[in-house]
């Protein structure tokens, strides 16, 4: 294990300072006071899989990488919708998924926000229409577009609907 | 004899059931109008979702199988319908009563079930793990697929087999090379030519990328559900180190859509890149040998039977684990340059952790091989009418697709991704561990379900 922490202590830390952290910067004690008032301090996001590649996934896995780091803004993702301010939903939402789907949403306190992320929610991406699927009927307010979005996207589109608290 | 698939296609006056072994190919014709066939699921034990799924879709029944149970048509699917006949184009059906699934439970006295999924705690793909339990000791588990189902197969019937290529790109996004890879075998056989050995290079080059990737977050996610997170911190740092320079390589970070005709390989980003990733891996062995509780937890754990793997057919890194010599690249091109096929002992979680540590350093060895300045024209000709298979070793395991084209457009796609067999015998590792453990030994096998529902 020693060798471990001297590896680590070399290697220091390395979560980027992407280019949206200056613009972060600028609006983040307004997030924060939008985080604080609306979410109680941290914004809880419970990831569903309506049935998509599985690389809207892996993205949102690699969030959790220290480059990324998401949690040091105060979002973080929840194993209970019970537990879950924003539903995050990818996927083309297929047949065998649309009332789980449901479920899930409805086990969620209000008030709560559903984002789409990737392409399948929002279009279908390159896939079309099949008797295997329904397509996303639940209230969406807010979209993160890729195929897949990367992480940077993703925590992009996270401010972005934040800022929509400003209005 | 290895049963690879069963799957079905309907003929103008009947449907043919097609059943891939390793050693031959089966054809049996059916009669439509009470379409019927002896189960094989006794003596391979695989093909039970496949009858079940032949049976969903065209309505085709099975003498002598023992699960009649729906597979791909879930609680509220109507029962009526057979979507990959060809009279069936509807885009839309309506939802049916909610019929119950009846599970495979175990009763009796203190017994009790524990229903997982398909909506899962984690960033995870939807399933549904259904446990009968005594306590923590775990007595049967039915593994439920198909939440994830999209239809692809009839998606893609009746287009132009190049207007499909985005699609099958995106089946299963940590399969994408495979896919993609797979499929361009079959449009050069259709087309009547050779893919050229240098692209063949760059192409293997890729898709031992692709792997490397999957293994690198693999190996961070099995001691991270042991409960060992550092390894988490440090392997999925690699792993979005490698995706960055796939992202370098093809212009996207999964590959979608990469595999063309032309393939231009940087290889000085892999001049830098590889020997880098060695010593990483290299140090990421040592550190976790030296960590006794972590193989207190990954030894004799989810132990998957060399017989179990045999009579199921199991393939790609579950397999190798359980000490059985199948891989796809095991063939004069790929030893040529440098394969080495891995073996596992006991087949264990620990075991397919070190396979998975030992296929890295092989991929790597095999890429500083395949590296290519040289270049061939090359392009893929018109298609010809007929049936086409090919196999690939994805990430997961053996690959198969089978495509038709009739008139130059797409009659019957299907596909056996490596995880519809492999999740068959997932039930049979579990036998001797507590329900604790199920989400460590369900990472060490990293089985897709995108692919697996298609
Ligand atoms: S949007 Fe693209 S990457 Fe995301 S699930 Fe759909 S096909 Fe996959």
């Amino acid at each position: 294990m020693l060798r471990f922490w001297k590896k680590r202590i070399k290697t220091g830390v390395i979560t980027e300072n992407l280019e949206f952290d200056r613009g972060l910067e600028e609006i983040k004690k307004e997030i924060k006071d939008k985080i604080k008032r609306y979410f109680a301090g941290s914004l809880a996001i419970r990831m569903v899989d309506s049935g998509s590649c599985n690389a809207c996934e892996a993205e949102c896995n690699a969030l959790s990488n220290p480059y990324y780091d998401l949690q040091r803004l105060g979002i973080h993702f929840v194993a209970s919708p019970r537990h879950a301010d924003v539903l995050l939903l990818s996927g083309v939402m297929t047949f065998n998924m649309y009332h789980h789907v449901w479920d899930a949403y409805n086990q969620m306190p209000s008030p709560k926000w559903v984002i789409t992320l990737g392409d399948c929610p929002y279009n279908l991406s390159v896939f079309e229409k099949t008797y295997a699927i329904k397509g996303v009927d639940l209230p969406v307010d807010f979209h993160i577009p890729g195929c897949p979005p990367n992480p940077e996207n993703i925590i992009k589109g996270f401010l972005e609907f934040l800022k929509g608290f400003e209005k | 004899m290895r049963l690879i698939a069963r799957f079905a296609l309907e003929k103008k006056e009947k449907f043919e059931i097609i059943d891939v072994f390793d050693k031959e190919i089966k054809r049996t014709q059916i009669d439509k109008k009470t379409p019927f066939i002896k189960s094989i699921a006794h003596k391979y034990p695989a093909a039970i979702w496949m009858e079940r799924k032949i049976k969903d879709e065209f309505g085709i029944d099975f003498e002598g199988c023992f699960d009649k149970r729906p597979a791909v048509k879930h609680e509220r699917f109507p029962k009526d319908i057979y979507p990959l006949r060809k009279d069936f184009n509807k885009q839309e059906i309506d939802f049916c009563e909610f019929k119950p699934y009846s599970y495979e439970e175990i009763k009796g006295e203190g017994i009790f079930t524990v229903p997982v999924g398909p909506i899962h705690a984690g960033i995870i793909e939807p399933g549904h793990f259904h446990f009968s339990q005594a306590g923590e000791e775990i007595l049967h588990l039915e593994v439920r697929h198909f939440y994830k189902y999209r239809g692809l197969e009839k998606m893609v019937e009746g287009k132009n087999p190049f207007e499909i290529q985005k699609i099958i790109s995106r089946i299963s996004g940590n399969e994408s090379i495979a896919y993609q890879k797979a499929f361009f075998d079959i449009l050069a056989k259709a087309s009547c030519v050779e893919i050229p050995e240098n692209l063949k290079r760059k192409q293997a080059i890729l898709l031992e990328i692709e792997r490397i990737i999957h293994h690198l977050t693999d190996l961070g996610f099995i001691p991270n559900d042991a409960g060992f997170a550092p390894a988490l911190a440090f392997m999925s740092k690699l792993s979005e180190e490698a995706r960055r320079v796939f992202y370098k390589l093809t212009g996207h970070r999964f590959a979608f859509d990469a595999l063309k005709e032309e393939i231009f390989i940087d290889n000085k980003l892999l001049d830098e890149f590889l020997p880098y990733l060695k010593k990483e891996v290299e140090f990421f062995k040592n550190w976790i040998n030296d960590i006794p509780s972590l193989w207190d937890r990954m030894d004799t754990t989810g132990c998957l039977s060399r017989k179990k793997a045999l009579k199921y057919g199991v393939v790609g890194v579950a397999a190798r684990a359980s000490g059985i010599a199948i891989d796809v690249r095991d063939d004069d091109f790929y030893k040529n340059y440098g394969f080495k096929m891995q073996l596992g002992v006991k087949g264990e979680v620990a075991d397919r952790f070190k396979l998975r540590i030992e296929e890295i350093f092989n991929s790597i060895e095999m890429i500083n091989n395949l590296k290519t300045q040289e270049n061939e024209n090359f392009a893929l000709g018109e298609i010809k009418d007929g049936e086409y298979m090919s196999f690939t070793e994805s990430s997961i395991g053996e690959l198969f697709m089978y495509l038709k084209i009739m008139e130059g457009k797409v009659e019957r796609f299907f596909v056996r991704d490596p995880s519809f067999v492999n999740w068959q015998a997932f039930h049979t590792t579990i036998y001797k561990d507590i329900i604790a453990d199920f989400p460590l030994i369900n990472k060490s096998f990293d089985l897709s379900y995108a692919g697996n529902d298609l």
